[in-house]
């Protein structure tokens, strides 16, 4: 014990070194490039291709000078956390995921409104229910200004559809699920032609469902309504109603057997955002021409998304949000789509012929830019709340019992507001 | 500080300027020379822990002010019916992880220490190997293994007793089965090596005075083996108990951020309070609650292995 104590001392204090040194070396690099500049830190998470707009925006802004730091979406969101609660070590700028917005509108006060720095006169760039997301209920805050969006389609397996004697043309296969009730129909017809499930997994069918309803699980005072408002029973009730006739599959979103299937084709459907087009691609790199894409029955919902946001630890508010305007302006946005994918959350993007010309040779050269764009149009302004991630996990626990341990739904679906219930009365 | 100082005779008084005596200068440089330990002990060790049973009587979600509740953050713990289930499940995981690990740790040590088998040192330190590999590694690689599929590797080969595939990720005894089993790999080398370094402390004259006395194999372990390494058997229980009691990563990795209530031990119910749900206040009543569980087995554990032998 007392070696290990030596040992854990003689280490503690080897990084503690290692830390002061890397502190010298950090004031000093500022300091070089301080010459009357102004320096700004900006935290970035996933592929954005920031960094290269970034290195543009100085080119043309000499005396501003941006440092791009790279980390994975969770770290992002728990460093951002950490150093908001502790009040010191937050970024100039941030990204911030829209399901994490609620979390930190709760911290607002750490945060610049970036309706004192002209926010207003940008929102007509916008979709408007992206820019409800990023601001509080009542309208009087922006925490910060739109990137990316997830607008909601349906991916099909056009092996699948053809094996099943089915259309497998976009617009014929959109046809055949204008509602619901005719997907239900088209489910039955692929399990009883291929012996295949119509979805890989629970999760992204109720998903779909619920991205699509006007109201979710809070309403705007954070206030539990499932109980109560007839969406998200609705969007469960059909899911399980599909689990029980041997419909959908068992895999769990994000696993192995999932990534699997993708490549495999061994079910019909995937009802996801434009931005699975990347997971797609990874999960099956040889199945190209076999995924195709179209829109979803009965419109689509959101999913993803993120906004820029300016804590208030920065010094040059002014600057920062310079920065920002420029960088989720429609150019620049139909510059990050077409160098890395991310869906643009400025309407006019969706009219320019860079864009609307955009095929992709993996889904047979189909203009792919349309039709998400056609998803994104159509997508209701959604209240999200805080504490959404503790009613979605219990949710997909109750689906994943349903259709895993064939368990009773509406006993699932009581157990699963109980333990919603016990955690919010903790917060 | 003060004895020393007043206490050097009065003829050999230092020059007025030198305040320190040689004496108190040593003591000072090893208080200096040890002090980087106990700086950051205070920081990152003894401050968490003060912090956190202030917090457990506090309402606090990391950001807005903290809210005096009172006991309130034990009421909601002890009443929550996931609390209870996750330490059962932490008590059937640890017992499925340790109990049997080792029983087999002592028979492969045994093994190791005869003389009948050869490449011992090859043994050895292939024995010892699991206790390198990250926590994470393992179960990521276990967790392909446990597949819920048919054609995951412990399906089939269940399937070759004529057992139906099982839901490894999902089913009450799947899960801690799954977890005990990575449990159980990645330790019992560890113990194995403890209890071989035990066993070749036993001086080799016992063993030759029992025999010349007509002692069978059976009585030099029962009278010389056990009581000689009971010392080693303490250790290791000790501290199986508290590392069964805090397992963590197992399931967190294993079971994703689906957090099943199959596998949530209490170590990951208060991590989930804490940092999914961001409720500071119920997290550390929960590592309070969990520091007397901890206590109250350790004295029980310790109890039981001092039987050992008697």
């Amino acid at each position: 014990m007392r070696r290990l104590k030596k040992w854990l001392g003689l280490g503690l204090s080897a990084t503690l070194l290692t830390f002061s040194l890397a502190a010298c070396n950090g004031d000093k690099s500022s300091t070089e490039s301080t010459n009357g500049k102004v320096n700004l830190n900006f935290w970035v998470f996933g592929s954005a291709g920031y960094d290269v707009l970034v290195e543009e925006y100085m080119k043309d802004n000499p005396d501003v000078n941006i440092k791009v730091n790279f980390t994975e979406m969770g770290d992002l969101h728990n460093n951002l956390f950490t150093s908001i609660a502790a009040g010191s070590g937050a970024p100039d700028l941030t990204m911030i995921e829209v399901s994490q917005v609620s979390k930190f509108l709760d911290a607002k006060d750490s945060f610049y409104n970036l309706y004192d720095y002209g926010a207003k006169d940008v929102q007509e760039n916008y979709l408007d229910w992206v820019w409800n997301n990023g601001q509080t209920p009542d309208g009087a805050f922006m925490l910060g200004l739109p990137t990316d969006i997830g607008p909601t389609t349906m991916y099909y397996r056009t092996d699948v559809f053809e094996e099943a004697g089915l259309p497998t043309d976009p617009e014929e296969v959109a046809a055949l699920t204008d509602t619901w009730e005719e997907y239900h129909q088209l489910a039955k017809t692929i399990k009883d032609k291929t012996g295949k499930n119509i979805v890989d997994g629970p999760e992204l069918l109720f998903n779909a469902l619920r991205d699509q309803s006007p109201e979710q699980y809070f309403n705007e005072k954070d206030e539990l309504i499932i109980e109560d408002s007839p969406y998200v029973k609705e969007a469960y009730d059909f899911t399980t109603k599909l689990i029980q006739e041997g419909l959908v599959g068992q895999n769990g979103l994000w696993s192995p057997e999932w990534g699997a299937a993708m490549a495999e084709g061994s079910y019909g459907t995937l009802l996801a955002p434009s931005w699975m087009v990347a997971n797609i691609k990874a999960n099956a790199p040889d199945a190209g021409g076999k995924w195709s894409v179209t829109t979803m029955p009965e419109g689509a919902g959101n999913w993803g998304g993120s906004f820029i946001a300016i804590p208030k630890e920065s010094k040059y508010p002014k600057e920062a949000y310079e920065f920002i305007e420029w960088l989720t302006s429609p150019e620049q946005q139909l510059k990050s789509f077409s160098n890395n994918g991310l869906f643009p959350s400025a309407p006019s993007v969706y009219t320019q012929d860079e864009f609307t010309g955009f095929t992709d040779d993996y889904f047979n050269d189909l203009p792919t830019a349309n039709i998400f764009a056609k998803a994104a149009e159509s997508v209701k302004p959604v209240y999200m709340g805080k504490h959404y991630p503790i009613v979605n996990a219990e949710l997909i626990t109750a689906l994943t019992n349903v259709a895993v341990n064939k368990a009773d739904p509406q006993k699932e679906w009581e157990e699963a507001i109980k333990r919603i219930e016990a955690q919010l009365k903790r917060q | 500080m003060e004895v020393l100082r007043t206490e050097p005779d009065h003829k050999k008084l230092p020059p007025p300027k030198r305040r320190l005596s040689e004496k108190t200068k040593d003591a000072l440089s090893a208080y200096l020379y040890i002090s980087p330990f106990f700086i950051l002990f205070a920081i990152f060790g003894l401050f968490p822990i003060l912090f956190s049973f202030y917090l457990g009587f506090q309402r606090w979600n990391g950001f807005g002010e903290m809210e005096f509740v009172g006991l309130r953050n034990f009421e909601l713990i002890l009443g929550d019916a996931l609390f209870w289930k996750s330490l059962g499940n932490t008590l059937i995981i640890g017992i499925l992880g340790t109990v049997p690990q080792l029983f087999v740790a002592i028979l492969l040590a045994f093994a190791l220490n005869s003389a009948i088998v050869r490449f011992k040192n090859f043994f050895r330190v292939s024995i010892f190997l699991p206790y390198v590999t990250s926590t994470v590694a393992v179960a990521i690689v276990f967790g392909i293994m446990f597949n819920n599929q048919d054609f995951g590797l412990i399906n089939i080969i269940v399937g070759w007793f004529g057992i139906d595939p099982i839901s490894w990720g999902t089913t009450e005894w799947g899960v801690k089965i799954a977890i005990a089993t990575m449990i159980f790999w990645r330790w019992v080398g560890y113990n194995t090596i403890i209890y071989l370094a035990g066993l070749q402390s036993i001086p080799h004259d016992l063993y030759e005075a029992a025999k010349i006395d007509g002692a069978t194999i059976y009585q030099q372990i029962r009278y010389i083996t056990i009581p000689m390494l009971k010392p080693v058997i303490i250790f290791t229980v000790f501290l199986s108990t508290i590392g069964s009691l805090q397992i963590f990563a197992e399931p967190l990795v294993f079971l994703g951020r689906t957090f099943r209530e199959e596998g949530m031990t209490v170590v990951l119910y208060l991590w989930r309070e804490a940092f999914v749900n961001m409720a500071f206040g119920p997290a550390s009543a929960t590592a309070l609650i969990l520091f007397v569980i901890i206590i109250l087995f350790s004295s029980i554990n310790m109890y039981i292995a001092n039987r050992i032998g008697k």
